[in-house]
């Protein structure tokens, strides 16, 4: 059922060799794969035939879900819309991402808009891994959307990567907070050549002791362009944190606009924004342990986009 | 086995109002010995990091050679240099975003082998093993990233080891370690060792007292000999400007 190609593009954005243990749905070029549920998770396509509903029983505990989409077919634009409903106290994982491999001069592109519920007291950690590879010159597009609502004492941990190859993104992600809801969202985006990535992120705070920290890295190689624009809106006493930090190589640019609105008394935003070249201090300590200098930028660059949350 | 050759290193000068160029290290001769220990001292701004960061090819030269084991290395990058035996310990060392101690002791070691990681920590003694986890970013604290600093500068097995202020944040326990551990690398490894330091604990370790003062060494020889001058250094080090113990604009 799986070709090479599927393999090599399914351990990329999902890690997976071969087929994923537990609840799956494998998208590719715009029809399923392959579908699985559990016992505990429900995967079902949507009234209107557009994408998948994902249902994640209450109390549900340590399952996950793999929803990878690979596109290999020259000239499609595959859209998607997900809708994603966890349980009460569920605690689940989700691996999304999406893989594109391009082997002819025609565009390809997919757009995946995902919606979360996150019910009152349920964890959920998602993941999704955006790639794009071949030696075909059309261009490449991927464009997510993430929208989530944390219900009380909701937590999130959203870990979003785009990790090469794609020509245009632009990436959305808006959030939404209950009493007591938390989220973090870790966005890791590298683009080289003349690729061009957006990245807009809204999240407003509603409830009472809720949280949020939005963390950005962006690594900007040759003479692309990242813009990053990110809003956090307190309507209560809460907390909020933006982190945006860019590393320019060669060429390229970026606009970041962090934008913090207190709407209440008790209101705590912060924010940390930083745009530069590599520091000469990193490199310098590097190469005194042996590297050269493209080894030291690359290590710099791989532990600057570590997926591995130290928060 | 490193000989350092009528250097010259000057800098663009930044002091308030000034223009042109600051020497640092003026017409600089030196031969530091096999296998020896050093102590370089003097006061703030002397040019100590200075010289370190010359040597290791941080600061390029403005004239004169470098020599290290007969090879002129004054050309060579950091890089090489780091290769042919030289290492050096930050007196303000970086950190990075998402760099654990346990991967810049392997680029160190150029290894990543966890038991050999995990003897050097041994070997090393003045961190514990849970230290590998830890992210080498802001969140260390000034101590605890310069015993990585250390760590990571022992673990190259050099032929050089220069450590810039390495006592800097230390707690009183680990000074006395941290010594013996030097002194320890010193007698098994040969190194040849220049510490850079304040610190008369240092300095008692060292077999030759060094003090650097307006770009050049004006003391060479045992601590002994050296007491008289470093206290005249440490009342004060701003002569030129003194106005008198007791002004208020008294720049100590
Ligand atoms: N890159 C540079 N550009 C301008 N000035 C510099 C540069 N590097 C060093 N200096 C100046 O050279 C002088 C010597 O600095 P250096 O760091 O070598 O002193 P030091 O002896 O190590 O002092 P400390 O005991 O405070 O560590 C200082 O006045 C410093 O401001
Ligand atoms: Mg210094």
């Amino acid at each position: 059922m799986l070709d090479a190609l599927d393999k090599e593009l399914l351990k990329t954005v999902a890690d997976l060799e071969g087929l994923p243990k537990g609840a799956y749905n494998i998208r590719k070029n715009g029809k399923l794969l392959g579908r699985k549920i559990s016992a505990n998770i429900n995967i079902e396509t949507n009234a209107e035939g557009t994408g998948i509903i994902i249902s994640v029983a209450p109390n549900t505990q340590n399952e996950s879900v793999h929803i990878p989409v690979i596109l290999s077919e020259a000239g499609l634009h595959d859209v998607v819309y997900n809708s994603f409903i966890i349980g009460e106290n569920a605690d689940v994982t989700i691996i999304a991402g999406c893989g594109i491999h391009c082997g002819s001069d025609k565009k390809e592109g997919h757009e995946g808009i995902h919606d979360f519920t996150v019910h009152a007291n349920a964890r959920m950690t998602y993941i999704e891994k955006h790639y794009a590879f071949g030696k075909g010159k059309g261009q490449r597009t991927l464009n997510p959307t993430t929208k989530v609502l944390l219900k009380q004492n909701a937590y999130a941990e959203m870990i979003l990567e785009q990790i090469g190859g794609v020509d245009t993104a632009q990436r959305v992600n808006e959030a939404i907070l209950e009493d007591g809801a938390s989220l973090l969202i870790k966005e890791n985006v590298l683009t080289e050549d003349t690729q061009i990535a957006n990245s807009t992120n809204q999240i407003v705070l509603n409830g009472k002791d809720s949280s949020a920290n939005l963390i950005a890295r962006s690594v900007i190689k040759g003479d692309s362009k990242q813009d990053f624009i990110a809003s956090m809106e307190a309507n209560n006493k809460c907390y909020g944190h933006i982190e945006c930090d860019a590393i320019i190589l060669d060429n390229g640019t970026s606009d970041t606009v962090p934008s913090l609105k207190a709407r209440h008394p008790d209101a705590e935003l912060t924010h940390e924004a930083s745009i530069g070249k590599i520091a000469d201090d990193q490199l310098m300590k590097l190469m005194s342990l042996g590297l050269t200098y493209d080894e030291a930028v690359n290590h710099i660059i791989q532990g600057f986009l570590d997926r591995r949350v130290d928060v | 086995m490193l000989q350092i050759k009528d250097l010259t290193f000057t800098v663009e000068n930044t002091d308030p109002g000034a223009s042109g160029q600051k020497t640092i290290l003026d017409r600089f001769n030196y031969t530091f010995e096999h296998g020896k220990f050093y102590g370089i001292t003097g006061p703030n701004g002397s040019g100590k990091t200075s010289l370190a960061k010359v040597i290791m090819g941080i600061n390029p030269v403005t004239s004169g050679r470098i020599v290290f084991e007969g090879n002129d290395i004054t050309d060579l990058s950091i890089t090489d240099r780091a290769k042919s035996g030289i290492a050096y310990s930050f007196q303000n060392p970086a950190r990075f975003k998402g760099i654990s101690f346990r991967q810049l002791l392997s680029i160190a070691a150029e290894t990543d082998d966890e038991s050999v990681l995990q003897k050097i920590v041994a070997r090393v003694g003045i961190c514990s093993l849970d230290f590998l986890e830890k992210s080498v970013d802001a969140k260390l604290s000034g101590g605890e990233i310069k015993k990585i600093e250390l760590a990571t500068t022992i673990a190259r097995n050099p032929k050089l080891a220069i450590y810039d202020e390495p006592d800097t944040g230390i707690d009183l326990w680990t000074i006395g370690p941290m010594i013996d551990l030097l002194k320890k690398e010193q007698k098994n490894h040969q190194t040849t060792t220049i510490v850079v330091s304040h610190n008369k604990n240092f300095l008692e370790a060292a077999d030759t007292i060094l003090i650097l003062k307006k770009g050049k060494f004006v003391y060479e020889g045992d601590l002994d000999g050296a007491i008289h001058l470093l206290t005249d250094l440490s009342t004060c080090t701003l002569p030129d400007l003194c106005e008198g113990e007791n002004d208020v604009r008294c720049f100590r």
